[in-house]
């Protein structure tokens, strides 16, 4: 833990360039809020670290695409989308969660990107944006590819990134006629890692579900996408008894697992209680675009 | 009122004791300036990182050191061997001399110290450390504190008690068993009084182990000198550290010198001896200074407050009246004894709680187990006894159909009565404090339940403590020739604002303003011996030596204005009494005073006339919401009052109120230190959860009955850990109040809300 290398690249180009190896003990650095706690405890000893923040300035802008989508640089801060003028209207509920994702410190440093990248499971962004539809922009030195975010992450603390390939960018299509809500559980204090995320978006036509997106996170091994449900919701009527429904096969259906917050079955509950939770509050609030 | 308040004013228009002085650190602190032994760094100085045990029982087969002996920066490698090679008893304790400074022949819970590295830096020190191996004979481990009663493993050979406390002779030389005190209390006649009660309750309560958790770790700097040893210590027992290394090292206590700068919080961690017989040790053997800053992790491999089981029988007649009570409390003390002892004697003599009970027996047990020390922690076990005692009593309650205010005011003790060890309640305002929430709470007025998915609830609860005793403080107050006092006392200000109490007792005695006085921090070179701070001591022991020693003072500057031929009056301006006496700016007046409080040892049934010098009360009263669907708990309103006797600095009381408050609320809504194999597997605030601002609840309301402290400086008594009393079971209560279930073991998460409401309803979760 004495001694490592810090690369500072200023071209994306040279970056991916340092990171194109095997050894895992090179890594890509931008924020450094998780890294830095593998560091001191221990549990990740790099040989280099390559920081990013160099070629900061290009990816780092939020910026609205030609057909009304978002494009999310990777090294944004989670404070400036947080603050983004454009995705308070765009995905408003970004900035009504991001208030409780860590701190104020983490927010400011912490970027999307690196969220992503860490592939651990009680995070609550990956969650928001895989309702929103996101798709994650991967790149490595022979090229360039979209992963959808629900799509990213292969287990506990694993993602499908190949090694020396790194997040540029998360792009949302347009949320036009899509309403969304993300519910943070939390067991032990407030700004704890969430127990139970749950993301949903809803888009409705003259009354009834056309269509949606149910994840659950934190909860599960990984972000886990519950088709099932959103295939009970599709063509029909917003109401309490379809909302009850839905909870019950989200709960039958998610695969949760024990840990320090919690038993898995009590996390079973949890999940049913907030996905009828979070389905009544966009029926109530609307929220979202 | 008393001679006090009269005195307090003579000749004065604004009395200093009494009023909000702002703390006297605070500017030093927001700005930075303020010192800790954390910033503390001296030339030479070695970088000390610890080994620890990875078996929470084991013999140690052999060390090898020699990897990390030649790794890069590191000057030596200490192991237990190379301690007693030095040192030939190398133990020590307060209560028992049963921990060694490192691991010697055994080890006895995950996280031990087994050796030390001493290196250049903190890095090449905690880099060597991963290259020590320790090859182990695992033994089979104890966790559990009432399993380790009867269990055949055996955590320490032989009972070593230190000497100092005449009611753990007994033990001496004892084999064979975890028990490291049986304290027993007997007062009438328990089983008749059960056979003839109207209704017999039996309850059992647990609560878990938890940590401080000092924002700022432990960490103790040793210098050695030619024929002496500084040390520079984050302790809150200054004195006792001096005493305690002089013994260990055979030594006057003379040539040992304690300095202890600002606290970063204490809480009962930094209590008696720590890493202090470790920097020693480590540093005459290298013959340079040695510093050893702890992690936030290391400190729960160091101590944590007792898990206990408490249970209960009470008999009850046909009026509700509590007419027996027997007790059985374990505490969980873990490998070492350190304080373990006093928390089940001194705490186990209140058992029984506020009660007015003629039938009492307590037997209380103080437990080895394999798992970290456990010692005082803010409550000093009361709370442990509180959970218990107020869980029950609403339970009782409830079940005679009584209302559980009414059940108290029916059964708590008057001034003028004695409580269980036969000492005679005075200066005890308990019905005042009970009334105090009763009313803020507004108890008499319909309260809405509510009736959807979430209901809501309340409950008060009521606990005391005594104080430790008999112990002793001293101080000293010195006068410079321009009429500026200092305050030398060796009672450290870890953030309950002592220093700033202390300084108004003698700027009210000697007429002066309190921001005018400087109160010299803990170095035993100079400042004279206090017992520790601990146990909210502080204003009634050291505040009673403070005031004599201000008087003293004061009657020798009377003295020299005498010699001086000044006509006699009831103050002197003190730069004029020197300036006529010695014709210029020049000369000092020193004043001292100590303290120690009557006391009398209890008989065998644990009876004494005089077993405390005060009691400290509080109570708590709640408003929850329980999310039925989820198990949530949210505490809306909290109201606490103490009795503090007469506060001597209101402001600061209030905040000693919230604080103990908050602590007690993370102990029983989220902190629990969690084991897998004897390992504290959440040893950091990633998992360990302390509450935050979001977490506690939004109305809290904090108030002090008009009381005096008969034989208090000033009418005062301490309030540091009052307030942590009734917190855990008013919660508990006020979720049974809500939604029907009663938990019994601490902490109270949501799971477990929920778990209990699902079972209440025949449907419950799957394990």
């Amino acid at each position: 833990m004495l001694d490592f290398e810090l690369r500072r690249p200023t071209s994306l180009e040279d970056a991916l360039a340092m990171l194109d190896t095997d050894d895992p003990s090179v890594r890509p650095w931008s924020g450094g809020t998780a890294l830095m706690l593998m560091m001191k405890s221990g549990v990740f000893e790099p040989s280099v670290l390559v920081d990013l923040t160099g070629v900061e300035e290009e990816h780092a802008s939020i910026r609205r695409l030609e057909d009304g989508g978002t494009s999310i640089g990777a090294l944004a801060t989670l404070a400036s989308l947080q603050f983004d003028p454009h995705l308070a209207s765009e995905a408003p509920v970004l900035g009504q969660a991001l208030p409780r994702l860590a701190n104020v410190r983490v927010r400011n440093v912490a970027r999307v990107g690196g969220c992503l990248a860490h592939g651990d499971p009680h995070m609550d962004l990956p969650p928001i944006l895989a309702c929103l539809r996101g798709l994650v922009v991967a790149r490595k030195a022979d090229g360039e590819r979209r992963i959808a975010v629900e799509q990213l992450f292969a287990g506990y603390y694993e993602t499908v990134l190949d090694p020396g390939e790194i997040i540029t960018a998360v792009e949302l299509p347009t949320q036009t006629g899509w309403d969304s809500v993300y519910r943070k559980t939390t067991v032990r204090t407030h700004h704890d890692w969430p127990t139970v995320g749950v993301a949903i978006s809803l888009r409705r036509e003259a009354g009834l579900i056309v269509e949606s997106r149910v994840i659950v996170s934190a909860a599960t091994e990984k972000l886990t996408r519950l088709e099932a449900v959103e295939n009970l919701l599709a063509g029909q009527p917003s109401n309490a008894a379809l909302f009850t429904r839905a909870g019950r096969t989200a709960a039958e259906l998610v695969e949760t697992i024990d840990d320090a917050q919690g038993s898995a079955s009590y996390k079973r509950v949890l999940v049913g209680v907030e996905v009828r939770r979070a389905l009544s509050q966009i029926l109530e609030e609307g929220s979202g675009s | 009122m008393s001679v006090e308040t009269m005195n307090r004013n003579e000749g004065k228009n604004q009395p200093e004791v009494g009023r909000d002085v702002p703390r006297l650190e605070s500017r030093r602190k927001v700005t930075g300036r303020a010192d800790y032994v954390h910033n503390l760094s001296v030339p030479g100085m070695l970088h000390a990182k610890v080994f620890r045990s990875t078996v929470p029982h084991g013999r140690i087969l052999s060390i090898d050191t020699s990897e990390a002996l030649d790794a890069p920066g590191v000057h030596y490698v200490l192991t237990g061997e190379d301690i007693r090679a030095m040192f030939p008893h190398p133990y020590y304790g307060p209560a028992f001399h049963d921990q060694p400074v490192l691991a010697l022949d055994k080890v006895r819970y995950v996280g031990e110290p087994v050796a030390v590295v001493l290196a250049e830096d903190p890095f090449a020190a905690a880099d060597a450390v991963q290259m020590i191996v320790a090859d182990y004979e695992e033994l089979e481990p104890v966790y559990d504190e009432v399993e380790a009663v009867t269990s055949p493993v055996v955590v320490h050979d032989v009972l070593k008690p230190a000497g100092t406390f005449p009611d753990l002779k007994h033990l001496h030389g004892k084999r064979d068993t975890n028990v490291a005190l049986d304290y027993q209390l007997r007062r009438g006649d328990c089983d008749a009084a059960f056979s003839a009660a109207a209704h017999v309750f039996e309850h059992e309560f647990r609560s878990q182990p938890v940590m401080h958790v000092p924002l700022e770790p432990m960490v103790s700097l040793a210098v050695p000198d030619h024929d002496r040893l500084t040390i520079h210590t984050a302790s809150q027992s200054p004195s006792f550290v001096r005493m305690e290394i002089a013994r260990l090292l055979g030594w006057p206590e003379n040539r040992v010198r304690v300095m202890v700068p600002h606290l970063g919080g204490g809480f009962g961690a930094k209590l008696y001896i720590k890493l202090e017989a470790l920097v020693a040790c480590a540093a005459l053997i290298a013959r340079a200074p040695v510093k050893l800053s702890l992690t936030m992790e290391e400190q729960f491999y160091t101590i944590t407050k007792h898990a206990s089981t408490f249970r209960i029988k009470t008999g009850v007649d046909a009026d509700g009246r509590i007419t027996a009570r027997r007790c059985e409390v374990y505490w969980n003390g873990g490998a070492y004894a350190d304080i373990g002892p006093r928390v089940t004697q001194k705490s186990g003599f209140t058992a029984p709680g506020p009660y007015d009970i003629e039938n009492v027996s307590i037997d209380s047990y103080a437990l080895y187990t394999n798992r970290p020390p456990a010692g005082a922690l803010r409550g000093f076990g009361i709370p442990q006894l509180v959970w218990a005692y107020e869980s029950q009593a609403d339970i009782i309650a409830r079940e005679l159909g009584q209302d559980p205010v009414e059940f108290r005011r029916r059964n708590l003790l008057r001034n003028g009565r004695p409580q269980a060890t036969g000492t005679i309640m005075e200066s005890a305002a308990i019905h005042e404090v009970l009334e105090t929430v009763v009313e803020r709470l507004e108890w008499a007025k319909p309260f809405d339940r509510g009736s959807g998915p979430v209901r809501r609830g309340r409950a008060i609860a009521i606990g005391f403590k005594a104080s430790i005793a008999p112990t002793t403080s001293v101080a000293i107050v010195t006068v410079a020739a321009d009429g500026s006092a200092s305050l030398s006392i060796s009672t450290v200000d870890m953030g309950q604002g002592s220093d700033t109490a202390m300084a108004q007792i003698v700027a009210e005695t000697l007429g002066i303003p309190t921001e005018e006085v400087t109160v010299v921090h803990p170095d035993t070179d100079t400042t004279p011996y206090d017992m520790a701070t601990l146990g909210s001591r502080s204003t009634f022991h050291t505040g009673n030596a403070v005031k004599r020693a201000a008087e003293d003072a004061r009657e020798r500057l009377a003295r020299l204005a005498e010699e001086a031929g000044m006509p006699a009056q009831d103050s002197y301006a003190p730069a004029e009494v020197f300036r006529k006496r010695y014709g210029m700016q020049a000369g000092t007046v020193t004043g001292t005073g100590s303290y120690i409080p009557e006391y009398r040892s209890p008989d065998e049934d644990g009876q004494s006339p005089k077993v405390t010098p005060y009691w400290m009360i509080g109570a708590t009263g709640v408003e929850l919401e329980v999310d039925t669907e989820t198990g949530h708990v949210h505490v809306t309103r909290m109201v606490n009052a103490v009795d503090c006797g007469t506060p001597l600095n209101p402001k600061i009381v209030e905040a000693q109120i919230s604080g103990a408050a908050i602590m007690q609320f993370g102990f029983t809504m989220s902190e629990e230190m969690h084991f897998d194999a004897g390992q504290v597997t959440n040893a950091s605030f990633a998992d360990y959860k302390i509450p935050g601002i979001h977490d506690i609840p939004p109305l809290m309301d904090e108030y002090i009955v008009d009381a005096v402290q008969s034989g208090g400086p000033f009418g005062a008594k301490g309030v540091g850990e009052s307030a942590t009393f009734g917190v855990s079971p008013s919660i508990a209560g006020a979720i049974e109040d809500a939604v029907g279930v009663r938990l019994t073991e601490l902490p109270l998460t949501p799971e477990k809300v929920l778990r209990a409401i699902r079972a209440a309803a025949g449907d419950p979760l799957e394990d």
